[in-house]
């Protein structure tokens, strides 16, 4: 047997993937950096494995989003499980995970489910939480139509706007038509708050996201839904 | 002061699972290959964080306590439907190739159709320990099984997405004849 047979006999496959992977303590390390030097194919396999560790990073540096639609051919394995997530979602009070989701039509209440509220503080009517996921034209404008009369109802009812996904559009400077009836609202002390996750997405797809002035943009909206919730806040998606 | 930690834990595992989202679709996306299969586990997983909230003793665990949830997200969802998710059945489809990334894309349809090809045990100890990083003794603890499976599933993992992707097309390209073509 040859000596470079020899030098493979004491490194094992496994012992390899360790080297490669960091798991390696410092004299495992120094002796296989010896092996790897009189074992040309050592070295060799060595530089394959963390040459296949990169190309899987670059293969799933940006995995296909699901399309927005419900309807995807794709979807026909994951309906029972959205459908099981919605139901544990309002069991739970996890609202937060349905608002995650972003597209996901699944239930719409007008409300947090008897269970949410069971499990925040009782809903308090003047202190009213809506949250528009939707770029839908109509959708935008219902959120501030609501929003408007519930101002005009109250003196001193809190309201917020929370806008994630495509519901984004309500508060982008750039593609919002409803800029005034915002700034309008916002004087009327009306909290506007774009979501920094979708912000960060949008972004990150080259997107130059601009948001009116009035829009916080320091929670994420699944913090804020998930925090208004606890303390009561009446919950209204659009 | 106890008030006071319990906003502040509070607050940094909202962090945690909001900072979580993406990790944990690119793996789940790893190991299904279906995009809203993937989404509603990560959702599955956010929902299911939220409710057993109180069961996490340590927020520094939060990533691996994710994952762990995840993980039998999917077993559940598979012993539901009763499947298996091969390979076979995986089809990697990516629509929005541009033409000038063409070859970019080809390298990324590659390797995600060679993971898809291995068995989910097999993926799952890839995907955790080559995008996300954990350390085998993690892995370990988040798909429950023992250490040494962790190394022998990686092991013949990467042997066979080597075989695939590196020394398959070594292979292939030292017995495919240069074509020259001769211009006058």
């Amino acid at each position: 047997m040859s000596d470079r047979d020899n030098s493979r006999d004491h490194v094992s496959e496994e012992q390899l993937h360790a080297f490669v992977d960091g798991e390696l303590d410092s004299a495992e390390k120094n002796r296989l950096f010896e092996l790897a030097d009189n074992a040309p194919d050592i070295d060799t396999q060595l530089c394959e494995y963390r040459k296949l560790k990169d190309m899987l990073r670059h293969a799933y540096a940006h995995p296909p989003r699901p399309p927005d639609s419900r309807q995807s051919a794709a979807g026909k394995g994951a309906t029972s499980l959205r459908l099981v997530a919605g139901i544990a979602l309002l069991v739970a009070g996890g609202v937060a995970g349905w608002i995650a989701h972003g597209p996901l039509e699944a239930p719409r209440p007008a409300q947090p489910s008897p269970a949410v509220a069971a499990a925040s503080q009782p809903a308090q009517p003047d202190r009213l939480l809506l949250h528009v996921a939707s770029s839908d034209p109509a959708s935008l404008e219902a959120a501030l139509d609501i929003a408007e009369r519930a101002v005009a109802e109250g003196t001193g009812r809190q309201v917020e706007v929370v806008a994630n996904e495509g519901g984004l559009d309500l508060l982008r400077s750039d593609v919002t038509p409803f800029a005034d009836r915002v700034a309008e609202l916002s004087e009327k002390q009306v909290l506007f708050f774009a979501c920094s996750t979708a912000i960060q997405r949008l972004r990150e797809k080259g997107v130059d996201v601009r948001v009116l002035p009035q829009a916080n943009v320091e929670f994420s909206a699944l913090d804020r839904v998930v925090m208004r919730l606890r303390e009561g806040w009446e919950y209204e998606k659009i | 002061m106890a008030l006071l930690d319990g906003v502040l834990k509070r607050r940094a595992f909202r962090t945690a699972l909001s900072q979580s989202r993406d990790r944990l679709y690119r793996t789940a996306y790893a190991w299904c290959h279906q995009p809203d299969l993937a989404d509603d586990l990560v959702q599955q997983t956010l929902c299911k964080a939220l409710q057993s909230q109180g069961q996490l003793k340590d927020v520094e665990a939060t990533e691996a306590w994710l994952f762990r949830i995840m993980a039998n997200c999917l077993t559940d969802y598979r012993r539901s439907r009763r499947e298996i998710l091969t390979g076979e059945e995986i089809e990697i489809v990516d629509s929005r190739t541009p033409e000038h990334e063409a070859y970019e894309q080809e390298i990324v349809r590659r390797v995600r159709s060679a993971v898809a090809k291995l068995p989910l045990e097999q993926r799952q100890v890839v995907s955790l320990v080559d995008l996300e990083g954990f350390t085998y003794a993690t892995v370990a603890e988040i798909l429950d099984i023992p250490v040494g499976t962790v190394m022998s599933r990686l092991c013949r993992g990467r042997r066979a997405l080597r075989e695939k992707l590196i020394a398959g097309r070594s292979t292939a390209a030292r017995e495919e004849p240069a074509q020259i073509r001769r211009i006058k």
